[in-house]
């Protein structure tokens, strides 16, 4: 099995995590390391591994190993408590392996706040950073627009607000050449008062940030232009970003509708919405194939929807490659460094 | 700095709460720090003085002077082995 590791990117895999773990999750995995330029490091159950990989042919280009966990982090599970009680789960030894420099990054289907916690407990926080968040662009409709935090975080602080605006204007930078890009705050009115307690402190650390922070922004201006960073809790933004990713599908359903005593015309829009669909996919330079990258701690750890078949694990362990190559982790560093003298408390 | 104050600035850099604020009566729910806060001082602690605290005694602690005493023992244990 073993190639010439020398270049490789080496992902650590949790093989246990997901609805379809672990047969899903290693097929992906095997088909991921058919490209040759990737060692994976499957964790799990030794015996359940061995017999899924047995069901697969590996090409002399593969590049597998089994590291072995005997516990696994259940849906439902309180992930703080759950992760420090059991540290030979298979999230808990995949984050340590990148930890102790093992591997690159991270890959897991399984619970997001499992996999949350075990990346903060074991590769930390980067300085300045309280807790991870995950970041996406808005796609063809706002291409300049990106919303931080599409659900890492469900209950928020005030200052976290404000470190999502920062991870948020080093994403649009980075990756979307903005310059100095325009943060603006989700909120139900655009005063200064609107919203709940959080969010009404976060509209004062954020205007006292130094940041190019705009103001609050509504629900029916996200998709403007106005601003190229929106900043709301994982709770919020989670909702906003499976509603927004469903519009296309519904709109199609209800056309079809509409149309189905004219079918020249159903035929030519139903090609039309076909063609505009992924307008509203949620783009990222690292979130191909739902989940996100974890911004924030000091290592790659990339979520997996948690319904993800083979060809999703294959986008999840692809994406974290381009996070390693894209050095993502030092790129976020440097650009906090230059946001710590100004306004954080 | 002695262990109350390690702990201390743990703590606070783990919850972001000004340190000043943090009193040996202050509880968690005064500081407003949730259960990822608390697994990470735990850990933490557990990490800068080379002792394990076990779920079931932090389960104890009332407020953060239950848990520096804990710890001040623990260290003192470990000390004289």
């Amino acid at each position: 099995m073993a190639h010439d590791n020398k270049h490789k990117i080496r992902i650590a895999v949790d093989a246990m995590g997901g609805d379809y773990a672990p047969g899903e999750i290693v097929k992906g995995a095997v088909m991921a390391s058919q490209k040759g330029d990737v060692e994976i490091f499957l964790v799990g159950a030794v015996p359940l591994l061995e017999k899924e990989l047995a069901k697969h042919e590996l090409t002399s280009r593969s590049s597998i190993h089994i590291v072995e966990a005997n516990e696994v982090v259940r849906e439902g599970e309180s992930p703080a408590t759950a992760v420090r009680n059991k540290p030979n789960s298979s999230i808990a030894v995949a984050a340590r392996l990148v930890k102790t420099k093992e591997a690159d990054a991270l890959v897991s289907a399984g619970a997001t706040g499992a996999t949350a916690v075990s990346a903060i407990l074991f590769m930390g926080m980067l300085d300045g950073i309280y807790r991870p968040a995950i970041v996406g662009s808005l796609g063809s409709f706002a291409p300049n627009t990106v919303i931080v935090d599409f659900g890492a975080n469900m209950d928020c602080k005030p200052h976290q607000f404000l470190d999502f605006a920062i991870v948020g204007s080093v994403y649009a930078k980075k990756f979307l050449n903005i310059i100095e890009p325009k943060i603006a705050l989700l909120n139900t009115g655009s005063e200064e008062g609107k919203g709940n307690e959080a969010v009404r402190q976060a509209y004062h650390l954020l205007k006292s940030s130094g940041l190019n922070f705009v103001g609050n922004i509504e629900g029916n201006e996200i998709l403007s232009g106005k601003a190229n960073v929106i900043v709301c809790d994982g709770f919020v933004g989670n909702i906003l970003l499976k509603f927004y990713e469903s519009i296309a599908d519904y709109a199609l359903r209800w056309t079809k509708k509409r149309l189905r005593r004219h079918p020249p015309l159903l035929s030519l829009v139903t090609l039309l919405f076909h063609r505009l669909f992924p307008a509203t996919e949620i783009a990222s330079e690292t979130n191909e194939g739902g989940g996100g990258l974890l911004w924030g701690v000091n290592g790659i750890a990339r979520i997996a929807h948690g319904a993800s078949r083979a060809t999703n694990i294959v986008q999840a362990i692809e994406s974290a490659k381009k996070a390693v190559r894209m050095n993502v982790v030092e790129t976020l560093k440097l650009e906090l460094a230059k946001y710590q003298p100004r306004g954080r408390s | 700095m002695n262990i109350e104050e390690q702990i201390r600035e743990i703590v606070a850099r783990i919850t972001r709460v000004d340190k000043s604020l943090i009193t040996r009566e202050s509880t968690f729910k005064d500081i407003k720090a949730d259960s990822l806060d608390i697994v990470q001082a735990l850990v933490a602690v557990e990490e800068t003085f080379g002792i394990e605290i076990p779920d079931e005694d932090a389960q104890k602690f009332r407020n953060f002077g239950d848990f520096v005493s804990y710890v001040e023992e623990r260290v003192a244990q470990k000390e004289k082995v």
